[in-house]
C-alpha cells in the first residue's frame, strides 16, 4: 500500500474509532515514514518525515504486541537504524504489550489525558518487560502522530 | 534569656515587604519549567567514566558524579525569565536574599532518568499543553531528552535494574497499582537532614573530620566512604562561591548603589558558608539552602524536609535580635524569601500519576515548637516568626507542622496556631507530641531522640537529622486486602479467574466473624510480605547503584559508622508504610459483624451480591449500611465500630513490625494517604462499608465523611487508637466552617477542639497523635471548582500535605468538598448533599 495511503488510514484510525487493522497500519506505517525520513527524494517533497529515523539510530529494540486471547500477534525490530515489521510473535523481547481490543492499544499509545498507567489501570493493557521500552515507542507513535498534524 | 520576648505573638503589625510581596506575584504567575541541567550533567559524567555499563556503582562514583553537577551547573543568582499563563514567556526583577536554585529554572521541574524521568517520554511533546498541570519544555530541550539523553538510561534505572536483576514476582502487584505503590523507584527521600553540623561547624570541618576518619581506618569500604564525603562537600563549597563570584561579577557591572550592595553581601555570605560555620541568621539559613539544592541533585523531592529549623536557627536569630543586627521584619522577610526559595521547583509526574498524586508538592515540611530534648518547651521567638511567615505567605511548599505539648506549651501558642490555621486555611499540622514521643519509644527510640523529632513528607514523626525511616516506602491499599478476603484470594479489579494471593475460604461458607477476620488478617499478610519483600529488593538496588553522599554528608550517624544512610549508617534506621483505606476497611468489618453474624439481617451471600451489582436493586440495604444509627460507623464512639479500627492497627502493626527492613531495623505502619485514597477510590468497587463504586476512600486515619454527625465523639474515636501503633504518622482531617460572627469564640472552641482531642482520658493517655484542617467554606471550594482562576492561593490540607485547590485532581476536589465539616460553634456537623462532578 502506498505510504500516502497508509497514513491516511492511520488518522482514521486515530480518530473516532480504532478497527483491528490499527495495530498492523500503525506498525507498517511507523516503518514506511521511517524508511521515507532516510530517502533523499521524499525528503526534497516533503519535511514532514525530517529526522524521524533520527530516534532509531543506534536503538536495539524487540517488542511484542499481542492481544489478550493470543488471536493477534505482532512484532516491532529495532536494529541498524530500521525497522522490521513481523506478523508474527518473537520470543526473545524486550517488552510485550497484551492488550484486550485495539482501542484498548490506540488509548494506551495515544490518548492525551490518559497514558500507560491509565491503561494499566483500566486492566486493558499489561505490560510485560522493561517498561522504558514503552516509554520509547509511545514517544515514537506520538511523534508520528505529530508529523501528521493530529497532536 | 527568655524564649518568648515579643509581645503581640501574632506579630500582625508586621506585613510582607515589597521585596517578599513581588516575588511572591511572580512565583504565582510562573509556570513550571522542565530542566533538563542535571540529567545532562549526570548523563555526560556517567558516560564519560563508563558508570552505566558498571555492575556496581560505589558512593565515590557517585560522590564524583554530584561533584561534577555542582560544578558545572549554572550559578544562578537572580532569575530574569519564565513562562506564565498559555505559556508566555514575561520578564521580572528578581531580588531574593538567597541566590542559588534547585535547578537552573526559576520554578523547575527537575528531571531524574535514574529514577522515574522516563515516564515522561511519550510526553515530550504534549506536556507544555496537557491540560492538567502543564510544565514548559522547549523544542530543544525535548530533543536532547529524546536524542541524547533518555536512550541511555533505558538500562539503567532502579526499576528496571530491579527487574532484570531479582526478577521479583512481587513486582507484578506492584504494576497492577490498586495492591500497593512502592516510593523507591523514584527516590529514597522522605528523611530529615542533619544541618547543624554545617552551620555551626562549617562543610570545611565536616571534609576535616572525614579525612581523618579515612587514614584511620583500614576498612576498604570505610575508606571509600571517607573519600567520598570530601568530594561532596567541595562539590558543595564550589557551587556556593561561584554564586559568590557571579553576584560580585553583577555588583561590577551594576550602577544603583542599593543593588549593588545586595549582590555583594550575597557575595560574601556565599563565599563564606556553608564552607565556614555561619555567624549570623541569615548565613544559618543561607548554608541550610545551599545544602538543600545540593541534595536534591541527588534525589527527588519527595518529602525530604527540613526538620525543627525554630531549634535549629534559635540561637543565630536570637543573637542577631539582641545585637540589633537584625529586626523581627528583616527576619519574616529572610524566612519568607526562603520558603519561596524551598518551593522553586515541583515534582516530575506523568499525566496518568496526576491521578494518583495530583495537585502535590514537594511535601517538604518543617517542624516548629514542641519540647526539646529534656522535655522543656521548646516554643522560641523565631517559632511565631515563622508561623507569621507562614501566614503571610500561604504557600503549599513548605508545609508547616507544630509540634504542641498538652500541659507544656502554652495555651497562646496553641491558640495562635488555630489561629494561622483560620487565616491560612489549612496550616500548621498540629502534632501531639505526648502521643507521639510515646509512639517513637515504643519503636525503641530513645527519649532523648523521641523528643527530638521533626515530621517528614506529610506527617511522619522521625528524630530529627538522625533517623532514616523512608516513612513512605510502601503506600499499602487496604481495601484490596478486603477484597481477596471477600473473594477468596481474587481481586475485582484483576479479574476473577486470576487467584492473586491464596485462598483463605469463600466468606459466604465462614460461620462467625472471626473466621472473616482471620481471612482477612492472612490477605492482609499477604500483602505486607509482598510488598515488603519489593521494597527490600529495591533497596538493595539502592545499595548497589544509587548511593547517597550528599545527603549520608549532611546525617547523622554515616560519619561516625564509616557507610552510607542507604548501607544502613544512619543512627536510626526503620522503613515504613502508610494505609490507604483504614475507615473503609474497618466500617466494612462492622457492617459485616453486625448485619451478617450478629444481627443477621442479611446473609454474607446477599451482601456479596449487593456489593458485585454496586448495591443497585439493594438501594435499602446501601442505605441501611451508610446509616450510622443502624450500622455502626468508625467516629461515633461505637464500641463495636472503633475496636474494629483498633484491632486492624494493631494488627497492621504486629504485621509490618516482623518485617525486617535491608539496611536493619523493622517496618512502621502509619496513616496518611495524600491524594490517593482519591486516585484508588476511582479505581476500586463497592465495599460492604455501603461505600459504591469508584467513590472516594477516606483519607489518613479520619472516619468516613457525613457519617460522624457529632465532632467531640468523632475526635474520640480517633484518640482512642494506640499511637504505638501509628508510629509512622497519622493525618486526622477536619473541616470546620469558618465563623465570622464572633471570631474570638470561634479561635476558643477551635482550641478547646484540638486540646480535647490530645488531651482524651484527661491526662490518663496520651491522646489522638496529629490533627490538620481545611477552613475554608464550602460555597467558596464549590465556586473555586467553577472559578479556579479567581483562586490561585487557595491552600487546602488534603492528607497530609498542603496543596492548591486549583491544581488537584475533580475526584479529590470532590473529596475535600464532601469530607465532614463541622461548625464548632455547636459541636456538630453541616449537612451538603454530595458535590456532584
Amino acid at each position: 500500500m502506498p505510504l500516502n495511503l497508509e497514513l491516511e488510514k492511520i488518522k482514521d484510525e486515530l480518530g473516532d474509532k480504532a478497527t483491528d487493522k490499527f495495530l498492523e497500519l500503525l506498525l507498517k506505517g511507523m516503518e514506511g515514514v521511517f524508511s521515507a525520513s532516510k530517502n533523499k527524494i521524499v525528503s526534497a517533497f516533503t519535511d514532514k518525515f525530517k529526522d524521524y529515523h533520527k530516534n532509531i539510530e543506534g536503538f536495539k529494540g524487540r517488542y511484542l504486541f499481542r492481544t489478550s486471547d493470543n488471536l493477534v500477534a505482532a512484532s516491532a525490530i529495532f536494529e541498524n537504524g530500521d525497522m522490521d515489521v513481523r506478523e508474527d510473535a518473537i520470543d526473545d523481547w524486550n517488552v510485550r504489550i497484551t492488550f484486550k481490543n485495539a482501542a484498548a492499544l490506540r488509548d494506551f499509545l495515544f490518548s492525551q489525558d490518559q497514558d500507560i498507567l491509565n491503561s494499566i489501570l483500566a486492566n486493558t493493557v499489561e505490560v510485560d518487560g522493561n517498561l522504558n521500552y514503552i516509554y520509547k515507542f509511545g514517544f515514537l507513535a506520538r511523534d508520528l502522530k505529530k508529523r501528521l498534524g493530529l497532536e | 534569656m527568655a524564649k518568648i520576648t515579643i509581645g503581640d505573638l501574632s506579630l500582625k503589625d508586621f506585613k510582607l515587604t515589597q521585596r517578599v510581596s513581588n516575588l511572591k506575584d511572580v512565583y504565582f504567575k510562573a509556570m513550571p519549567e522542565v530542566c533538563i541541567e542535571r540529567p545532562r550533567l549526570v548523563t555526560k559524567f556517567s558516560l564519560g567514566n563508563g558508570l552505566l555499563k558498571k555492575e556496581r556503582i560505589s558512593v565515590l562514583d557517585k560522590a564524583k558524579t554530584y561533584r561534577y553537577v555542582l560544578e558545572n551547573r549554572a550559578p544562578i543568582v537572580w532569575h530574569k525569565r519564565s513562562y506564565q499563563k498559555g505559556m508566555l514567556p514575561f520578564e521580572f526583577k528578581d531580588n531574593s536574599l538567597f541566590a542559588g536554585s534547585t535547578t537552573s529554572k526559576f520554578k523547575g521541574v527537575p528531571l531524574y532518568p535514574e529514577f522515574l524521568a522516563l515516564t515522561l517520554w511519550p510526553e515530550l511533546w504534549t506536556i507544555t499543553n496537557r491540560a492538567r498541570n502543564p510544565f514548559y519544555l522547549g523544542k530543544e530541550d525535548a530533543e536532547e531528552l529524546n536524542y541524547e539523553i533518555f536512550p541511555h538510561w533505558m538500562e539503567n534505572n532502579i526499576l528496571e535494574l530491579a527487574r532484570k536483576t531479582y526478577r521479583p514476582p512481587e513486582m507484578k502487584l506492584l504494576e497492577r497499582l490498586v495492591f500497593f505503590l512502592a516510593s523507591k523507584p523514584n527516590c529514597i527521600s522522605h528523611t530529615i537532614p542533619d544541618f547543624s553540623k554545617a552551620i555551626n561547624k562549617g562543610l570545611r570541618a565536616i571534609i576535616d573530620e572525614a579525612k581523618e576518619k579515612g587514614n584511620k581506618t583500614s576498612d576498604a569500604l570505610q575508606k571509600e566512604f571517607y573519600a567520598a564525603m570530601p568530594e561532596v562537600l567541595e562539590g558543595i563549597i564550589t557551587y556556593s562561591k561561584s554564586i559568590a563570584k557571579k553576584a560580585k561579577e553583577m555588583a561590577d557591572n551594576e550602577a544603583d548603589p542599593n543593588i549593588k550592595k545586595e549582590l555583594l553581601d550575597i557575595a560574601e555570605i556565599n563565599n563564606r558558608v556553608p564552607e565556614l560555620p555561619a555567624r549570623n541568621f541569615r548565613e544559618g539559613l543561607t548554608t541550610i539552602w545551599i545544602c538543600w539544592t545540593a541534595i536534591h541533585l541527588e534525589n527527588p523531592n519527595v518529602g525530604l524536609s527540613l526538620g525543627r529549623l525554630d531549634q535549629i536557627l534559635y540561637d543565630l536569630y536570637r543573637k542577631d535580635i539582641d545585637n540589633k543586627i537584625i529586626t523581627i521584619e528583616q527576619a519574616i522577610e529572610l524566612i519568607s524569601c526562603l520558603w519561596l526559595k524551598i518551593g522553586d521547583h515541583v515534582p516530575t509526574i506523568p499525566d496518568a500519576g496526576e491521578q494518583l498524586f495530583g495537585g502535590t508538592g514537594s511535601n517538604q515540611a518543617i517542624t516548629i515548637g514542641g519540647v526539646d530534648k529534656n522535655g522543656k518547651d521548646a516554643v522560641n521567638d523565631l517559632t511565631y516568626v515563622m508561623l507569621r511567615a507562614t501566614e503571610l505567605m500561604k504557600l503549599r511548599d513548605p508545609n508547616l507542622n507544630a509540634r504542641y505539648y498538652h500541659g507544656i506549651s502554652s495555651n497562646e501558642y496553641l491558640r495562635r496556631l488555630c489561629e494561622v490555621n483560620v487565616n491560612t486555611g489549612a496550616t500548621p499540622a498540629i502534632h501531639n507530641d505526648k502521643a507521639v514521643i510515646h509512639a517513637l519509644t515504643k519503636k525503641g527510640d530513645s527519649l532523648e531522640y523521641a523528643r527530638d523529632y521533626g515530621v517528614i513528607g506529610c506527617v511522619e514523626p522521625n528524630s530529627n537529622g538522625r533517623h532514616y525511616g523512608s516513612t513512605a516506602s510502601i503506600l499499602l491499599n487496604l481495601t484490596s486486602a478486603l477484597e481477596l478476603t471477600l473473594y477468596n484470594g481474587k481481586h475485582r479489579h484483576t479479574g476473577m479467574d486470576l487467584l492473586i494471593s491464596k485462598e483463605t475460604g469463600n466468606p459466604i461458607t465462614f460461620s462467625a466473624f472471626d473466621e472473616f477476620k482471620n481471612a482477612f488478617e492472612e490477605q492482609a499478610r499477604f500483602l505486607i510480605d509482598k510488598s515488603t519483600t519489593l521494597n527490600n529488593i529495591l533497596g538493595r538496588i539502592h545499595q548497589n547503584f544509587y548511593p547517597t553522599p550528599v545527603l549520608s554528608a549532611l546525617f547523622e550517624g554515616p560519619m561516625d559508622k564509616g557507610k552510607d544512610i542507604i548501607q544502613g549508617g544512619a543512627v536510626i534506621n526503620s522503613s515504613a508504610a502508610t494505609i490507604i483505606g483504614l475507615a473503609d476497611v474497618a466500617d466494612s468489618l462492622s457492617a459485616i459483624q453486625k448485619v451478617v453474624f450478629e444481627e443477621k439481617s442479611c446473609s454474607f451471600e446477599k451482601l456479596l451480591d449487593a456489593v458485585n451489582k454496586n448495591f443497585e436493586g439493594y438501594e435499602a440495604l446501601q442505605k441501611r449500611l451508610m446509616n450510622p444509627d443502624k450500622t455502626p460507623k468508625y467516629g461515633n464512639e461505637h464500641p463495636l465500630a472503633d475496636a474494629n479500627v483498633k484491632w486492624i492497627v494493631q494488627m497492621l502493626d504486629r504485621a509490618f513490625g516482623e518485617k525486617e527492613s535491608y539496611r536493619g531495623g523493622h517496618y512502621r505502619v502509619g496513616y496518611w494517604t495524600m491524594t490517593n485514597h482519591a486516585g484508588f477510590g476511582r479505581l476500586m468497587k463497592a465495599l460492604p462499608s455501603g461505600r459504591k463504586a469508584r467513590e472516594n476512600f477516606t483519607s489518613g486515619i479520619t472516619p468516613v465523611s457525613a457519617v460522624t454527625p457529632v465532632l467531640t465523639k468523632s475526635l474520640n474515636s480517633v484518640a482512642t487508637q494506640p499511637p504505638e501503633c501509628l508510629s509512622n504518622g497519622v493525618a486526622l482531617n477536619l473541616k470546620y466552617t469558618p465563623e465570622t460572627g464572633d471570631r474570638e469564640k470561634m479561635l476558643d472552641n477551635f482550641a478547646a477542639s484540638v486540646k480535647g482531642y490530645v488531651d482524651y482520658g484527661n491526662g490518663n493517655g496520651t491522646g489522638g497523635m496529629e490533627i490538620q484542617f481545611n477552613v475554608t467554606t464550602h460555597d467558596t471550594f464549590v465556586d473555586a471548582v467553577k472559578h479556579p482562576e479567581k483562586y490561585p492561593e487557595l491552600l487546602v490540607r488534603v492528607s497530609g500535605y498542603t496543596a492548591y485547590f486549583k491544581d488537584l485532581n475533580p475526584q479529590m476536589q470532590k473529596e475535600i468538598i464532601d469530607r465532614t465539616e463541622y461548625l464548632l460553634s455547636k459541636g456538630s456537623y453541616v449537612y451538603y448533599e454530595p458535590f456532584q462532578l
